[in-house]
């Protein structure tokens, strides 16, 4: 009877997961592909206009991490529109190489695999041994995966700066006094939001907020 | 020839008054005391002068900066030393005061201990002639002479000749809430008024005048026959109320009162210096009074209710109104500024920004407003406001006219001006703006466009397959019921599936289970047996660490229960298998291959 009822539970779960990834798209949703975005950046470019290059560059390299033109280009044009870059470092690169959507998969295998590993272990004497690599490597993923979701964590709140000498002020109305200003095409990080206004964190570490019209999200 | 009377008072005044430095420096000398000087006592307007307070009297305790309108005291510090009085050294405490004023004039600033006596500091404009230019090798130039003029009429002087007030107004009627222009004029002569303690009030609380913190217009006149420092206020008030009213100013002075006789301040004159000084100090003393201007009539009448638009906020005068934007082209979400500009006479503080009330399809956010007067009664001038605005949607969008009612008195009545609407191109976000929108600046910039495009690597080809959100799949939450689903599976399966013993039966075992399987078909029942038992007996002796001899019936019923009694049956048909020639029916073979399966598993331990 437990053991009905476990069961009946998890063909449920299986169940809603099931409908839940069989819905359909929204039709009227924009489609992104690495390529449209890279080819969309470099035409930005070449029209003068860095913010949205670079915008769509970082946008690109979120799909496509390991592409060398899309890194090749965005340092390109960052690099003439005089906003600093800072090289990756060596973890950035090996758990930033694997392109999200396969790291995510990865993650879906490593889980399987472990439980399958340790639930096999349970039930049989046999295997031991391979059944522990499995398990080893299912965590390996799991690393992997979950590696890949840190770097890209920061990269959900962060915006580039699209009108070149943007104020930012030291409150969220259009008034307010001018803190500093943001040069065209810098990547910021957005802390917080109030209506009209994002309040933004420089990698120089000053804070202050800016226009939301001003600014693209990387993640829309 | 003089009377002997008069001799001898000439005697007297004479001994007294070589006794008096005398008894001033025995006075000097009487060390309980404490006194103040402040230097220098001449200054400019924006200088600052210092307060020296020296007690001999022991530590100041419980000192106070002194309170006097148009001086600002801040302390320095305190130190201590020695007084050389009559030749002896004195213990001394110091208090130092910086004085800086605030506006020109004579000030007098009261003792600052109890038995200090009051010091004098005059401020000068900053034009004035340096007050110690003697000092200097230049000749000092000689001042401008003094303008004469009459007493202005109606006014009386007051505080022993020393003062007067006066108040100008319009002799109109008014309207209540109308700012109108009114001049304030006091008079002092600086050898009776020491100083003025605050600036001048109005009477009664049925108007509101303008601040009278700036500095007023000063001149020099002689007013029958005595010089007079004569100051104007140009300000504004308005009246709270109609009807009829009769308004004055008071404004608060010291002055030196002199108490002697007539007698005595003659015989102080016919003896001159210093013995005049010596008999005055005492008999002079500071007072404190307010004088009063004349009143003057003046009507206010309430304003018409008749034809008073609803939307009138007050403003009674004569305005302009224009009104312009910091650009006619913005982006979606990008603030422009609406600057509307009120210029022309009147109540500017009712100038309210109502206007921006209807602003539709405009993000509004609270205005910002200044005012630059062009009168230093601050009813003319110009008030602007700065009303910042955020399109709401892209396209043609118009500001709609901006519209002001206020009453004009000129006219009686109430006007309404307004604003020209102002278009303004909104277009979409530059985040969203389409391929299309970029290669149209690409002329407008062409000097940065090929800045940017030089190096650029080739654009890819066309992409084959797309998705339909930037964010990864692990941040997707229709995503993640993959993994959830995938986990919960796993975890019900763990609770849902406990190990089976007689899978997990060893390769020996199965080995036995296949001679068993080989024996039964052939109906070999001693060897049937015989392997089953002695299988069973090996792996209860490894399973319980005894050896296979030490297994007893006791053994087995102990460790096993129930079970226990069909080994011992199959122990015993072993033995009886070596013996007799029965055949065992095929049935009980498979029945005992699942006996001896179970306990090789260890199923029922």
């Amino acid at each position: 009877m437990h053991r009905a009822m476990i069961a009946m539970l998890i063909a449920g779960l299986a169940l809603c997961g099931g409908q839940t990834l069989s819905q359909p798209s929204q039709p009227l949703k924009a489609r992104y592909s690495a390529d449209g975005l890279y080819n969309l950046a470099n035409s930005y470019a070449r029209a003068g206009k860095p913010g949205l290059a670079v915008l769509y560059y970082e946008r690109a390299a979120l799909l496509a991490p390991d592409d060398p033109d899309i890194r090749a280009n965005l340092e390109n044009v960052r690099a003439a529109a005089h906003v600093p870059t800072e090289p990756p470092k060596r973890f950035t690169r090996i758990a930033g190489a694997a392109s999200p959507a396969w790291a995510a998969w990865i993650g879906v295998v490593g889980i399987a695999l472990v439980g399958a590993g340790l639930l096999a272990r349970r039930n049989t004497p046999r295997f031991r041994r391979a059944l522990t690599c499995g398990i080893l490597l299912g965590i390996a993923l799991l690393a992997l995966t979950v590696s890949n979701a840190m770097l890209l964590w920061p990269r959900m709140h962060e915006a580039v700066v699209l009108i070149d000498q943007t104020p930012a002020r030291v409150s969220p109305v259009p008034m307010g006094d001018t803190g500093f200003v943001l040069p065209e095409a810098a990547t910021v990080t957005v802390t917080a939001e109030h209506e009209d206004f994002l309040l933004i964190r420089t990698r120089d570490g000053l804070s202050g907020w800016v226009a939301r019209a001003n600014l693209g999200a990387v993640v829309p | 020839m003089r009377s002997r009377p008069q001799h001898w008072s000439q005697l007297i005044v004479a001994a007294l008054g070589l006794l008096a430095p005398m008894a001033v420096a025995n006075a000097m000398a009487d060390p309980a005391q404490a006194y103040e000087i402040v230097e220098p006592s001449h200054i400019k307007l924006g200088e600052s002068a210092t307060i020296r307070v020296t007690s001999l009297d022991g530590y100041l305790e419980n000192f106070q900066l002194p309170t006097v309108p148009g001086l600002k005291f801040e302390m320095m510090g305190r130190f201590q030393g020695l007084e050389f009085v009559g030749g002896r050294a004195i213990p001394a405490w110091y208090i130092q005061i910086r004085v800086t004023p605030q506006s020109v004039g004579v000030f007098s600033i009261p003792g600052l201990t109890p038995k200090s006596p009051t010091v004098g500091l005059e401020v000068l404009t900053r034009d004035a002639p340096d007050p110690y230019a003697w000092h200097s090798q230049k000749p000092t130039p000689t001042p401008a002479p003094m303008s004469k003029a009459p007493l202005p009429k109606g006014i009386q002087l007051k505080a022993g000749d020393g003062a007067f007030a006066q108040l100008v107004i319009p002799t109109r009627p008014v309207y209540v809430g109308e700012s109108v222009p009114v001049d304030v004029e006091v008079g002092v002569r600086p050898e009776i008024v020491t100083s003025l303690n605050g600036a001048p009030a109005l009477t009664g609380g049925d108007f509101r005048l303008n601040d009278l913190s700036r500095q007023p217009l000063r001149r020099e006149q002689v007013i029958e026959g005595n010089p007079f420092l004569v100051m104007t206020w140009h300000t504004a008030l308005a009246a709270v109320k109609p009807g009829d009213f009769s308004l004055s100013v008071e404004t608060p002075l010291s002055v030196i009162v002199d108490t002697r006789s007539a007698e005595d301040r003659a015989l102080g004159a016919r003896m001159g210096w210093p013995f005049s000084q010596i008999m005055s100090r005492k008999a002079v003393t500071h007072k404190d009074i307010t004088i009063a201007s004349p009143t003057s009539k003046l009507k206010v009448l309430s304003l018409p209710t008749q034809g008073r638009p609803k939307d009138f906020s007050g403003a009674v005068g004569d305005f302009q109104v224009s009104s312009d934007t910091s650009t006619t082209r913005v982006v979606v979400g990008d603030p422009l500024t609406l600057q509307l500009r009120i210029s022309g006479v009147g109540n500017f503080d009712r100038v309210d920004s109502t206007m921006f009330d209807h602003l539709d399809h405009w993000k509004a956010y609270p205005p910002k407003s200044s005012f630059t007067p062009s009168d230093t009664a601050g009813t003319k001038g110009e008030k602007v406001f700065e009303q910042p605005l955020i399109a709401a949607l892209p396209g043609e969008q118009s500001i709609p006219a901006l519209e002001f009612t206020y009453f004009n008195p000129g006219t009686q009545r109430y006007e309404r001006v307004h604003t020209q609407p102002i278009t303004v191109t909104v277009s979409r976000s530059l985040a969203d703006s389409s391929l299309g929108a970029a290669l149209a600046v690409h002329d407008a910039h062409g000097a940065a466009a090929s800045r940017f495009a030089r190096g650029l690597r080739p654009d890819h080809p066309q992409p084959q397959t797309s998705v339909s959100e930037l964010r990864p799949l692990y941040f997707q939450p229709s995503f993640l019921t993959v993994p959830a689903t995938l986990v919960l599976i796993l975890a019900g399966s763990w609770l849902a599936v406990s190990p089976q013993p007689a899978r997990t039966i060893s390769k020996a075992a199965k080995r036995v289970l296949e001679q068993l399987e080989v024996a039964a078909r052939c109906g070999d029942a001693e060897s049937f047996f015989e392997v089953a038992r002695t299988e069973l007996l090996r792996t209860f002796a490894d399973r319980w660490q005894v050896p296979p001899d030490h297994i007893t019936s006791k053994e087995l019923k102990a460790r096993l229960g129930k079970a226990g009694e069909d080994i011992e049956r199959l122990v015993a048909l072993a033995d009886e298998a070596k013996y007799s020639d029965d055949k065992a029916a095929h049935s009980d073979f498979r029945r005992w291959i699942g006996v001896v399966r179970e306990h090789l598993a260890g199923g029922t331990e």
